[in-house]
Parts: structure tokens; sequence; C-alpha cells
């Protein structure tokens, strides 16, 4: 059962609970308890599962470690402790290894020292032996890792791929089989992902070779639901999750948090003026604080930031960059000079929101929406040290949309509402490699693997199906028998319901090409028809290309043409302006809590605005106008400045003024109107749910237009909508047509459709050869050889095609089905939007404007959006909003 | 679809049927593909053998052909013949016993070790390039000696396809014939007979980057590309004309 922690212990409950030595150690160490180590010393020393939520700086570490450090210091003192491994640390950053390894050291060294100082030459005789620690992570030397294999840790650190390893080397299995304690860190970066479900599974399989069960410990920062977390921390017994006390720290540290416009007029004021004022603003921040800490979401934006920092106050060493694309060494040279208090700032994009300790911070900017309720709540997280600070944040917007939703993320998380994840569930890929793994150690009962797979939470519900269907491709029953030798990774007896491992090459096979996260490569960008190279793309970026789709590289504008293997053709393009951003890939997508309560607020807010307009009859709106009172006091209730106030209310007005309707989380706005510089006709559906959600949709409703009307439409997905765009007029178009679509949809499922609809992608092409690099099914590592990706890449279209004729349910098709439908697009989500238009509870309604409605100018100029390139967005918005305006004023 | 008086490229199939020959001409076939693959890390699905047997039965039944000319590339490996093959190979000589018809290969790139088993399966092996009627029958990888008093020649090595862009945004290729002039010779470029050889789409590469040094000697472009596929064999044109497809 999963049950919460209520009632805090009493500290001397706590403390008693540890070794005299231990508890003497941390007296003289820390003055009190933090709020998680006044419920995790007691649990923890029970042997508990638990799980730990707290912002960075609350002592959750030591939360984790300390009642093991004492059990262990309490053997050795009983002459007990032996040579084997107690506790297993697990973390998903390497650079957070090293830094354990080194904090531990200490009141390791400190508490021995002090037992020696007591107990003199009596620690010989009585057999007391020093709790050591070591560190295993894929840069360990084989040197090392001999050496700890005959004199292993107590406490082991390391990395899920390590751990994977170790539970599959045969001789060093001996050193874990007394394992009490295994902690897992950051499990935040391991909730939504199959590297966290590969942990899992590594972790089930330690259980199984333990003499006793230990106890799980879980660490992470924000993250939400805790239940969901809890379950895949500890695992399923039959239909029920195992026990675990869940400890939320997650809101011990206060918020003061607000979201920020440089200036009044977001649309009217001078582009440069706008830059102008948010480096002031940040200027004025690093000038009042001690230390503060800048979070853009590109790569590409934090080196600007920097640059023009330093250019436009003279600052000089004293801020630095710290981001993906640095060498490893500038980064921690960084991340050393934030510990020691020796940086005034430093600019990030996301590689500082977690993990590492980076000392005291006073203030966290974030500029433009971090996407999620639970980034802004981790980044900003990391202001105030100590526990008992306050985190201090703002973020500063960069348009109409972005303030809106930063508004009602900041106030989302001072109401602690938190935006959710899902563990992806059933992972074929991921299974299939186990399941080699585990036929390496022993021969297996069918039944007894699959039970034991299924005390997994992302495999708690997997069909025995499935997993037989995982066999025999293992087993290269798709092959005539006479291959199998070749084919078969497992060999599979019917007859006694059995598997184990087939040939001496396998084991090697599964240490190298082991793990989940695919070969990262750089894409080379040709221009089409000659041997010209333009530059790099990362594959992310490629999956997410149609032809036709315009993008920058190196300053210049391409048209992508196609894509073989790891090569990209373009020609030169003669638009104005980019279709896709170059960070489309690197922007993460909105959630879809956050996406709902934005909609709410919609709603909400647009039907105060509403009645003021039809009280004043209010016809017109300028820039003069002063926000009314009853208006100002629901505003006054957000975390905003006086310029946000403003620039949220006249959006509203002129929303409502110019279209009638605002859309919301109760009715989907499907506008018809023509795109200013294209001379197009755009359908744009606000359908303001997130990326992943209007992607899975756009695609539904892209298949079904297209259909009834029979002409080719172009799409664009953003998180607030997506956008049809049409040659010439579509005639027969009407809300009756959109209603009936939708109907449709809800009525038949959409599962079909999509996977139809991706078949022939890049996306599937890619994700294909990821899910069969995963599963085995083409390797990496080869017996010395490495294969190359663009060798992997080629062909898998025809591979995937003879696959689907073997059996269309063939498990690496499947698999890649279910993750780009589940993991990439949220089509769950999508298909509860239908129900929901089904049921009423959304309304579609359609209308058409002669130009976009204020609420759409972001979503028709989002291929502009790129901060850098602001200055040309900026005109075609306000070009944009003049008409709105104009036209506004000629109604009266 | 009806090529020449002599020659029919028998509908939605990558094989040739000569008349006057009573002969059926494929080439690339690359028997035990997936089981070299396989001893190289990438456990492909089995279908190319299946595939080849299934395109020839089809053929075979329209045609009455007495001969199978296999114009290079039975089988893939370079240097050894690997077990898989090896099996796929004997397979596939029944297959022709069975069909009463006789083999007839011509030794391409890969085709090496072949003749090791022409005496014991009576095949009737040619070396790099043979006369046959008046068609000159060579692998491709090399240039052609002697064409005089040739009324065709017939390559393959190249595995031409083109290249069509679709609406989703991926490239799908096609399979199809080379039909032109070499000099003043008529040629036929065979498509590949292998599942897995998706093929060069050769309305997307320049004259240079082509395999095979034929290629270097005639204009690509203003050869037809007759393509094979959807159970059907249709001339699209001249490959210059496909280039921007």
């Amino acid at each position: 059962m999963i049950n919460y922690a209520k009632e805090p212990f009493s500290d001397e409950e706590s403390l008693a609970v540890l070794n005299p030595f231990v508890r003497k150690w941390f007296e003289k160490n820390f003055d009190e308890l933090t709020p998680p180590q006044k419920y995790a010393f007691k649990l923890i020393s029970e042997s508990k599962n638990v799980l730990i939520t707290a912002p960075t700086g609350s002592g959750k570490t030591m939360s984790g470690f300390l009642s093991i450090i004492s059990r262990l210091f309490d053997l050795s003192m009983q002459g007990k402790l032996e040579e084997k491994v107690y506790c297993i640390y697990i973390s998903p950053l390497r650079a957070l290894n090293n830094d354990i390894h080194r904090n531990l050291q200490r009141p390791l060294e400190e508490v021995l020292s002090a037992i020696m100082k007591e107990k003199g030459v009596k620690v010989i005789k009585e057999g007391i032996r020093p709790v050591t620690i070591g560190v295993r992570t894929g840069d360990t030397t084989q040197q090392e890792r001999q050496k700890m294999l005959k004199h292993p840790p107590n406490i082991l650190v390391t990395t899920p791929e390590s751990l994977a390893i170790l539970i599959n080397s045969s001789k060093f299995v001996e050193n874990l089989k007394s394992v009490q304690f295994v902690i897992i860190d950051e499990m935040h970066e391991l909730a939504n992902n199959k590297r966290g479900v590969h942990l899992a599974l590594s972790v089930q399989r330690l259980q199984d070779l333990t003499d006793d069960p230990f106890s799980r410990i879980g660490l992470g920062a924000t993250l939400y639901p805790l239940e969901e977390a809890a379950k895949h921390l500890v695992g399923y017994n039959g239909s029920e999750p195992n026990d675990c006390t869940i400890v939320d720290g997650s809101w011990s540290k206060k918020l003061d948090v607000i979201a920020k416009s440089p200036v009044k007029d977001m649309i009217y004021t001078d582009q440069r003026k706008i830059e102008d004022a948010t480096y002031a603003e940040l200027d004025r921040v690093i000038k009042k604080s001690k230390t503060t800490l800048i979070f853009t979401n590109t790569r590409s934006g934090t080196e600007r930031v920097v640059f023009n920092l330093k250019r436009r106050f003279k600052y000089g060493e004293d801020i630095a960059a710290h981001h993906g694309s640095l060498s490893r060494e500038s980064r921690l040279e960084v991340e050393d000079l934030l510990k020691k208090g020796n940086l005034k700032c430093a600019v990030s994009s996301t590689s500082l929101e977690l993990g590492v300790d980076i000392g005291s911070i006073e203030t966290v900017v974030q500029l433009g929406s971090p996407k999620s309720v639970t980034r802004a709540v981790q980044r900003i997280g990391r202001a105030g040290h100590s526990f008992k600070a306050t985190a201090k944040g703002e973020i500063i917007v960069l348009s109409r949309d972005d303030l809106v939703e930063c508004t009602i993320m900041l106030d989302a998380a001072l109401k602690k509402h938190l935006d959710s994840f899902t563990v992806p569930q059933n992972a074929l890929d991921v299974l299939a490699q186990h399941m080699v793994g585990m036929s390496i150690s022993k021969k297996w009962d069918i039944d007894e693997a699959y039970n034991l797979v299924r005390k997994v939470y992302a495999y708690h519900q997997l069909p025995k199906q499935d997993f037989m269907s995982l066999i025999n491709y293992l087993a290269g029953n798709y092959v005539g028998l006479e291959s199998r030798r070749v084919y078969g990774k497992i060999w599979y007896d019917e007859a006694q319901n059995t598997f184990g491992k087939r040939g001496k090459m396998i084991k090697v096979i599964y240490m190298l090409n082991l793990g989940t996260i695919p070969d990262e490569v750089a894409v080379n960008v040709m221009v089409m028809g000659t041997k010209k190279w333009v530059g790099n793309i990362e594959e992310e970026f490629l999956m997410k290309l149609k032809p036709g789709d315009i993008f920058t590289l190196g300053g210049r504008l391409y048209r992508f043409e196609n894509s073989k293997a790891m090569k990209a053709y373009v020609t030169p393009a003669q638009a104005t302006s980019p279709t896709i951003p170059p960070w489309f890939s690197e922007q993460l997508p909105l959630s879809y809590e956050l996406a709902n309560e934005i909609g709410q607020f919609r709603l909400e807010f647009s039907k105060l605005v509403s009645q003021y307009i039809a009280k004043k009859k209010l016809k017109l709106f300028s820039s003069k106008s002063k926000i009314p009172k009853a208006i100002n006091d629901y505003l006054d209730k957000l975390p905003i400045d006086n310029n946000s106030k403003y620039s949220i209310y006249s959006y509203f007005v002129e929303q409502l003024l110019y279209a009638k309707e605002v859309p919301s989380s109760e009715l989907m706005l499907v506008e018809l109107t023509k795109d200013l510089s294209e001379e197009r006709y755009v359908l744009i559906f606000h359908s303001l749910l997130g990326r992943r959600v209007n992607d899975a949709l756009s695609r539904a409703f892209g298949v079904k237009l297209a259909e009834e009307l029979g002409t080719d439409i172009g799409v664009n997905i953003s998180d607030n909508g997506f956008v049809f765009s049409f040659e010439d007029r579509p005639r027969l178009l009407n809300e009756k047509m959109i209603n009936n679509i939708a109907l449709e949809l809800a009525k038949d499922g959409i599962f079909t459709m999509l996977k139809r609809n991706i078949r022939n992608t890049e996306l599937m092409r890619r994700k294909f050869r990821h899910v069969a690099g995963r599963s085995f099914m083409i390797l990496r590592n080869y017996k010395g050889w490495k294969i190359g990706v663009s060798k992997q890449q080629i062909n898998s279209q025809l591979v995937l095609k003879a696959a689907e004729e073997i059996d269309p349910n063939f498990p690496i098709i499947k698999e890649t089905y279910r993750e780009i439908l589940n993991d990439t697009m949220d089509m769950p989500r999508a298909e509860i939007t239908l129900s929901k238009i089904r049921k009423g509870e959304i309304k579609i309604k359609m209308i058409e404007t002669h130009f976009p409605s204020p609420f759409a100018h972001n979503l028709i100029t989002f291929g502009h959006a790129d901060v850098i390139m602001m200055k040309d967005r900026q005109d075609y918005l306000r070009e944009l909003h003049k008409r709105v305006m104009k036209k506004i004023s000629a109604r009266k | 679809m009806i090529l020449t008086k002599d020659i029919e490229l028998l509908d939605g199939l990558p094989i040739a049927y000569i008349k006057s020959l009573n002969a059926l001409i494929v080439a690339d076939l690359h028997l035990g593909y997936e089981g070299v693959m396989a001893k190289r890390g990438s456990a492909l699905p089995k279908v190319n053998y299946n595939k080849i047997i299934e395109m020839l039965t089809k053929a075979l039944d329209k045609t009455d052909a007495k001969q199978i000319i296999v114009d290079g590339d039975i089988k893939n490996e370079f240097s050894t013949v690997d077990e898989a093959e090896f099996n796929e190979l004997f397979d596939f000589i029944n297959f022709a016993k069975q069909k009463k018809v006789q083999l007839v290969l011509i030794k391409g790139n890969h085709d090496n070790f072949v003749e090791r088993y022409k005496e014991p399966f009576k095949l009737v092996v040619h070396r790099q390039e043979t006369k046959i009627g008046d068609y000159l029958f060579f692998h491709g990888e090399e240039l052609p000696h002697e064409t005089k008093g040739v009324s065709m020649m017939i390559m393959g090595h190249e595995h031409p396809a083109i290249g069509v862009i679709n609406a989703a945004g991926s490239k799908e290729k096609l399979g199809c014939f080379l039909h032109g002039k070499y000099g003043r010779t008529p040629i036929l470029v065979l498509p590949a007979m292998n599942y897995y050889a998706a093929g060069t789409d050769i309305n997307f590469h320049a004259r240079n980057d082509l395999l095979s040094p034929v290629f270097k000697k005639t204009n690509v472009d203003k050869m037809h590309a007759i393509v094979v596929g959807y159970g059907s064999t249709i001339d699209f044109g001249p490959i210059g004309s496909l280039r921007n497809l």
C-alpha cells in the first residue's frame, strides 16, 4: 500500500535511531533536522520503502543516507561488517556520482576516527572495519573493476547502465547478494522515460538475486503524481503495489515568484526598446542579488544573453554560460565557480536545472516560458540554498501568449498544482533487452520470468501474449529453424516452458549494446544535387521536418527536400521566413495540465471582460484605456507586475471585440482566415492542449479534412493550436463538417488512422531504428565492429515492410507505434479531448475573419518565433495587430 | 510491357523475357542476404528467398521459359560462400530443377566461388560477359569489351530505382529498368531482384555518383525509367524529366 507520512517524528525520536557516533557527528555538523530528515531517519532505519521529494538544499541526500551509514557502523562495531555491498546508490547523472562520493567520504572518515579515538586499540580486537564507498560507472578502469570485484565497497555508487552490467556479471553478483538498501536519486529524471523503465527492471532483477528483500529509497525534486512515482519505485505484488511511505517535502521551501512584462505595450514598443528593457531588468536583478541564475530555453539563447550582458553592462568573467554543448571541463569549471561563490551570474539552458550542487543562488530569472509548472518550480527552487530560505524567482515573458501562460504557471505553482508525468507502459524494446540479460544469468521457467517482469510497475499489466511475442522474436522463431542459430538470442523450449541464452557471443553482445539512449548523431545537410555541405542539424530536428519545410541554418534559409540515412538534402529557399523554428526540437512541449489551467483562466477571465464590454457598450479600445476596477481586482490576485496586467487585459478585450469569442477549456474555436504574407487561406484550430496532444489531433483532423475537401493541406503544430493551410478558399468547409469529423473520430478512435498516417514518415523510420537497436534487432556494437548509424538507418523502411509482412504485430513494430503515439505524441489525451467534444463538454465553433484574430497571431507567426529573429516577427505581428484594430474601430 | 519485338518486361515483375532464347532474365538476387547480415549484427526478417521464388514462379507460369539467365550477383558475399548462402543457393538450384529450367549464370562481382559448384550442379557459368543469341550479357561492374553485332546489351549491378516523395514526407523508391543507348547499341539495365535492395534512386543521383562505369560513357538522363511496382510495369519517361519530382 502507498501511504503518506503525516506527522514528522520528534527530533529526539529521529536521532535516537542512529548509532551514537553517527548521531554525534550529525549533531556536531548540523544545527537541526531539515523537514525530510524529520521523517526519513526513522522510516529508513526501520527498513521501510520510502519516497522522498524535496527541493535542492533540503538535506535530501543526507536524509536518505544517514540511517544507512548508521546501520553499517552498527554492524562494524559488532564486528559483523563484511566486504560486501550493503547499499547501492544509483543516479542518472554521472557528475552527481562523484559529488556523492565526495560528500559521503567525509562523514565516513570522521565517524570512523571518532570511534578509533574512543576505542583505541580495541578497534582491532573487536574487528571494527571502516565503512567503504566506491564508484562504478562507464568511466571506471578495468583495473579498478578488478579491484572492486575482490574488495567490494559497502556503499556502491553507480549509474542505471552500469547496474545493468553488474547484475549480469556472474562474479560480481556474489557481492550483491547482501544488498539491504537501494537508493535511486533524481527520480524525476527517470520517471517518464525508457531509461527509468530500464532501471526499474534492473532493480527488480537485483531483488531476485539478493538473499533478503532490500528496501528501496527514492529521492527526487518536484514530481507529480507522487503515487505514480512511488509505484514506479517499489513495484507491484500481484494486483497491488508494494508498501511505500511518501515523504512529501516538495513544498518545504516558500516561493516568491512573479511574471514580468518588460514593457507595457508588447505590440507597439520597438523591438530594440523591449530588448533594452529586458536586459535592464536582468542587470537590475544581477546587481541586487548576491548570485543570479538565468534560464533561457535554448543553448543559442544562453550564449546570446551572456554576450549581451557583457557588452551592455561591462560584466567580465563574473558571468558565465553553462549548457549541454559546452565541454565537460568548462561546465565543471562553472559549477565550481558557482559553488565557491565566485560568480555573479550564470546563464543556462536546462543543464543547471537539476542535480549538481551549485551552492547558494539568491534569485532565479527565467526568460520565456519554461512550459511546465514542475519545471518552473524546479528551476526557481534552485534559489535560496537553505531549506528555510524563500526561493525567489521571476519570469520575463516574450509575448502576450507567453505572458498568459507564465502567469497561470506561477499561479498554479503557488497553489501547488503540478503537471503530471506518465511512466511508459509495456515498452517492449526495453523488456526484450532485459529478457536477453535474464537468459544469460540462468535458465528460466517462462511463468517465473513473466511474473518477475510483472512486479515492475511499468509492466504490471503486460499481457502474456506480448511477453510471448518477445520470447518468439528473441528465439528467432520468425525465421526458419536452420537460421535460428544465427538469429536467435535465446532458446525457447515450448514443451518444457523454459528459455535460456543461445550461444557464447550473446553475453558480449548484451554488455556492449545495452542501454536505452540511441546513438546521438549529427545529420549532414547538403545542397541537393551537389556535394556542397552547409552544416549539421540534430536527428531530433530532422525527425520533425517535412519536405517543403523552411528552416534556418548558419543564418540562411533552406527548404528541406528529403533525407537519406544521415544526410538531409535541401535547396536554398527564396521565402522570407522559416516555417519551423530552429529550436523546435529543443523546445519543451507545454504540459497538458498547464494547458488546461490556462484554458480555465481564459474561460473565467473572458466572461469577466465580456460582461464589462456589454455593460459599457464598449466598441473601441485604445492603448490609453484604463483597467476597470473589478478586472484589476481579479488580476491583482495573480503573481504579475503592472505592465503584465495591462497586457493581459488588452489582449482579451481585443480578441472579444474582434472575434466575439475567446477559445477556452470549453470552447475550441476554429477560425478560417487569410495569412497576410503568403496569401494563403488558413484554418486555425485554437486548441490549447500542448504540442503532444495537438500533434495527434491535428493529424486526425488533417486526414479527414483532406478526404472531405479533396485537397492537399499543410499543417503547423504548436502548443496553443494547429493551423491548416490551403491554396484556395475551401468552399465546402463549414462548422457542421468539422463537428461531424470530430464526432466520427470520437466514435471510431484514432489509433488505426494515426498508424496509417505516420507509417511513411521520417519519424517512423528513425524511431524504428531506435527501437530495433534497443531490442537488439540491429546491433550497434558487434564482434568488435561499431556499426555506423547510417548503416543502421539504411533500409529500415524495408526491414519495417518485411517485418510487417511476417506479422503486423511484430513486437518491434508494435513498440515503435506505441512510442510514437504515446510518448512522442499524446494520443490518449487526444482521444479524451474528442470524447469531451462528443459529450458536449467542449464545443466547436467556427468563425471566419478577414485576417487572423489576436489570439491567432502567435500561432500564425510560429515559424518566426525565435528570440533572435524577434525583429521580423514583431513587424509581422504589428501589421496583423494594426489591421485588427482598424477593423474594430471601423465597426463603430 | 512489350519492349521490343523479342523482349517483354513482365508486368509488375523485375524480370525480362526474351522470346528467341525462351529465357527469363534476372539480376542481383543476393541469395543468403539476411543470413550474412545476421552475422554482422542485423537480424533482418527472412523474406528475400521466398519473394524471389514467388516472382519467378509467376514469370514461369506466364511464359513457359526453359532458361533463367542470372545476369550477375546470384549471391551476396564477396569472398566466401556463407552457409546461409549455400543453403539458399542449393534450394534455388533445386527449384530450377523441379521447374525443368536451365540455370545460366553470368558472374558478378559477388560471385566468386560460384564456379566451385558448376560441376556438381551442372550449372552453365559464364565469366564477365557473354553473348547469347545476339544479346550481350554482362554484370556491369566493368565496361563491356565487344559490342559489335549486338542487338541489345543487358546488365544488372546498378540496382536502378526512382525516388518519389510522398505526401507524408518520406521518399519512396520504386525499382525500375533503364532503357536507352550505349553509344549506338541499345542497352537494358535490370532492377535488382533482392528484396532489401531498395535500389539507387537514379533521379536523385548525379551521373558521377552512379556505381557502374557504363554511366560514365552514356547519358543516363536520356535513358527511360521503366518502373516496376504495384502489379504493373510502366514507362515513366527519361530520367532527365524525373529529376524534379
